[in-house]
């Protein structure tokens, strides 16, 4: 079995347009090793340039870059090699398991087809007759853990853990000696990401598979690999045993990514999420606004079922659960537990079942008109992609005035826009207000959606998943504002997240969901330390940690 | 709603007197865009001309000139030369008189019968995708008996109803073309329904009205500015079909009486190129034009547009 070897690898993308930025560096002078049935972790931040040496592996890299140095595969240099010899590498030798399984599979195929697609490129002994290649992909389902019969659906048909083991099993298809996985579980709750951090390990294990993993989430590398890598700015800063990474950083920039992630459990980051950036000057403590005993907003017996066409969906059943004035509620729970559907009712932007109450401060949610209207200047949301949230044609400015306008704000419009834009950490406004969407990165725009949340005032901020697209830098940056924002502001929250570090990181209280119940409601530490049910047990122990190495 | 008679006058600040201020900010900020494409100021410059000349006909060519009865010795089927610049046709009639007073009736029936079967189809297309029910798909309906009505029969059916005349054909064009754009500004509103900033803004408070002409409007504008370009060519022979059948006003000129003229003789064949060459140049150009206006108002109003 062949080694990978990246020797002294500089990538760098040459752009053009009107805003081109020359010649632009990707990848710097990396060298990385991974030797046969190994396991090698890539850590980085977006623009790091992980994803760009990931590709280069398998020569997939747009035209525009160019590559110095050299990446072997066993004796042979990659960019060397012919058409035809690399289109024999690709796949039988080295495969790929690309980022965004939701995305990269072909919607009008089985996903059997698009396995099976891969055998027909990819003829040898083992599957040379059509049956043979039908067996085949039986085989590989099974490896996934999936049933034969789900060769024959369609990429719909399947949740985003099927759809990221079809994946898999596409990538395993001909027996690669090396798999290269770009984020495989990024998109995917804690629970499924466990079932397929243990699968991916379990192959490796099983049939000397050599891979190498790239994530933003050094605990989900230290779950997989051995060794891992950690790049910044194209450059490789540290690369060591992975427990050394995690545990004994040498350096300061991967001492920040390891603790990104909260340790649950751990004092040091209860209500300290890390944040990267010079936080504002806490208010003095009396003057700090925390939980109060006031109700904000609660609901009783609250059921939602969605129908489409004769079949229903209970999504929602019989929840109770209350917001105080100055509480940070973190309802927890995996996709489909039913809680955005929750976060949506609560807002009035879907209907709740005959019999369910939703108050805010005594008064049941309005459905229409006016009365609703002014509902919506006290509840707002933060959504989950800020990137999709704030529409790409309108200016920083436009987008925070929104609010404002539809809610016929009296006042000095320009002057609330920058208190707000203040308000929400980014300073100075001016710098901002010409701004539009794609001009700023993931963090800054989730600021402009908080801005343009807190412009009209509001006092209760549902937040649905308001870090789960962005790096692990800026996440604590954001929950950092969230928790700055309840002590100078007293803003209630209700935040939505599969996350329970999250939630260990600002919340007061915590709600787990399961199948649309909610099963345990209480405070942080007494939620996570000290679990009563057995799904928040479940939940806690899928949730990787860095420290698992140091046990194991 | 609380906004009493005690604050009448609006305070710089407030949210008219900022949303005026902003109104003619946006509006310069555009024209100084615009200028800096050549593309679109070419295209700009052309139609003034064209216009110009079609507005100062009766001055640059009286009428006369276009009365056969005092052409008698003017010779037929001149090539152009310097006293013939553009030739003359079956009749003597100087072909640049012809056109100039063409490009009168061609223009207000393009532009007209365009902005009808814009205006038409972009809000029927923004009212199908954005109210879903009943009310969409009834509004779907009626796009679907429009798309599979043949558009020549419906209207010479109205033409003749209409009284004959210039306005008729507008109609006649404008009713039976803005189905095609209702169907492609429907799916493109369905597709921005679907984004979050929608959601946000209707969180936010926003009614359909705020949603529609803040999010929907924007996002399918750039697409009914790329029809309409489009539009403009075909509307102009759509008229000039629709003369040649005589639902139109035989007593007046127009680019596609021009053609169809040119047609009825055979001129290409005959060896009169300049009978066709020149209407057909004429239309390109204002089509040409169009585009070209068309393409930089799409960049500057669609920001994500400016990097490529």
């Amino acid at each position: 079995m062949p080694d990978l070897v990246f020797d002294d690898v500089s990538i760098s993308y040459h752009t053009s347009g009107r805003n081109s930025r020359g010649e632009v560096a990707a990848v710097k002078h990396v060298s990385l090793e991974l030797p046969s049935g190994g396991t090698l972790g890539v850590a980085g931040e977006s623009g790091s340039g992980k994803s760009t040496l990931a590709m280069s592996v398998l020569r997939l890299l747009p035209r525009n870059a160019t590559l110095t140095g050299s990446v072997r595969i066993g004796d042979t240099d990659v960019s060397e090699l012919s058409f035809g010899r690399l289109r024999a590498v690709r796949w039988a030798e080295a495969s790929i398991v690309f980022q965004g399984a939701m995305h990269s599979l072909n919607p009008v195929h089985t996903v059997g087809r698009q396995i099976l697609e891969a055998l027909e490129l990819h003829i040898t002994d083992r599957w040379r007759t059509e049956k043979a290649r039908k067996e085949r992909v039986k085989e590989l389902m099974e490896v996934v853990d999936l049933p034969p019969e789900k060769a024959d659906a369609y990429p719909h048909e399947l949740s985003g853990g099927q759809k990221q083991r079809i994946m898999i099993a596409m990538a395993l298809a001909c027996e690669p000696d090396i798999i290269v996985a770009d984020e495989p579980t990024t998109a995917l709750d804690v629970i499924v990401q466990k079932q397929i951090l243990d699968m991916i390990s379990s192959l490796v294990r099983d049939r000397g598979i050599s891979l190498m993993m790239i994530s933003h989430d050094l605990s989900v590398l230290a779950t997989a690999c051995s060794r891992i890598a950690v790049m910044k700015d194209g450059e490789l800063v540290e690369t060591g045993e992975a427990h050394q990474i995690c545990l004994d950083p040498r350096q300061p920039y991967t001492r920040q990514l390891a603790s990104a992630f909260p340790v649950i459990g751990d004092p040091a980051s209860r209500m300290n999420p890390i944040s990267r950036r010079e936080r504002p000057p806490r208010p003095p403590v009396e003057q700090r606004h925390a939980m109060t005993d006031e109700v904000l907003l609660e609901a009783h017996g609250l059921n939602v079922t969605y129908h489409s066409g004769r079949r229903s969906v209970h999504a929602v059943r019989d929840v109770d659960f209350t917001v105080h004035s100055g509480e940070i509620l973190a309802l927890v729970g995996q996709s489909g537990s039913g809680k955005s559907t929750l976060a949506r009712t609560v807002l009035g932007l879907q209907a709740a079942d005959a019999g369910s109450t939703i108050q805010f401060r005594g008064k049941d949610l309005p459905h229409k008109g006016r009365q609703l209207r002014a509902f919506r200047g006290q509840v707002q949301m933060v959504l989950q992609d800020p990137s999709a949230a704030l529409n790409p044609k309108l200016s920083v400015y436009e987008s925070v005035a929104e609010g404002l306008r539809v809610q016929h704000f009296d006042g000095n419009e320009e002057d609330r826009v920058a208190a707000s834009l203040q308000e929400a950490e980014l300073i100075p406004p001016a710098e901002y207000i010409g701004a539009i969407p794609q001009e700023l990165s993931g963090g800054q725009r989730q600021r402009v959606v908080i801005a343009g949340a807190l412009a009209i005032h509001p006092e209760v901020l549902v937040a649905d998943e308001p870090v789960a697209s962005l790096d692990a830098s800026v996440r604590g940056e954001i929950l950092a504002l969230l928790l700055s924002l309840r002590e100078r502001l007293g803003l209630s929250a209700l935040v939505i997240t599969h996350d329970l570090g999250l939630a260990w990181n600002i919340a007061d209280t915590v709600a787990v969901m399961y199948q649309g119940r909610i099963v345990e409601h209480g405070p942080t530490e007494e939620v996570l330390l000290n679990p009563q049910h057995e799904y928040t047990r479940t939940l806690l122990a899928a949730a990787p940690s860095i420290r698992d190495k140091a046990v194991a | 709603m609380t906004t009493t008679a005690s604050a009448p006058v609006a305070h710089p600040g407030s949210a008219r007197a900022m949303a005026w201020r902003r109104r003619r900010a946006a509006a310069g900020q555009f024209w100084s865009d615009f200028r800096r494409y050549p593309a679109g100021m070419t295209g700009l410059v052309v139609l003034a001309v064209i216009i110009i000349l079609a507005l100062l006909a009766p001055v640059l060519a009286p009428s006369r000139m276009l009365d056969v009865t005092q052409l008698l010795d003017s010779p037929r089927y001149a090539p152009p030369s310097l006293a013939h610049p553009f030739g003359t046709d079956d009749q003597g009639r100087e072909l640049w008189v012809r056109m100039l007073w063409g490009s009168r009736v061609s223009l207000v029936v393009g532009f007209a019968a365009t902005a009808m079967s814009m205006i038409i189809g972009t809000i029927i297309g923004i009212a199908a995708g954005h109210f879903t029910g009943w009310v969409g798909g009834l509004l779907m309906r009626i796009v679907d008996f429009f798309l599979v009505l043949p558009s020549l029969i419906l209207a010479i059916v109205l033409s003749s109803v209409l009284s004959r005349g210039v306005m008729t054909i507008v109609i006649a064009i404008g009713l039976t073309s803005w189905a095609g754009t209702a169907r492609v500004v429907r799916s493109q509103t369905l597709s921005v329904e679907s984004r979050d900033y929608v959601e946000r803004a209707r969180v936010l408070g926003a009614g359909h009205w705020h949603i529609i002409v803040k999010h929907l409007l924007p996002a399918v504008m750039p697409l009914v500015l790329a029809n309409t370009t489009l539009t403009v060519g075909s509307a102009i022979i759509a008229e000039s079909t629709l003369s040649f059948l005589g639902l139109g006003d035989p007593s007046k000129q127009s680019w596609g009486t021009i053609l169809k003229n040119s047609m009825d003789l055979s001129a290409a064949t005959s060896g009169y190129w300049w009978y066709v060459l020149i209407p057909g140049l004429a239309i390109l150009l204002v089509v040409l034009a169009f585009t070209l206006v068309g393409r930089v108002v799409e960049t500057i109003v669609n920001p994500t547009l400016r990097n490529r």
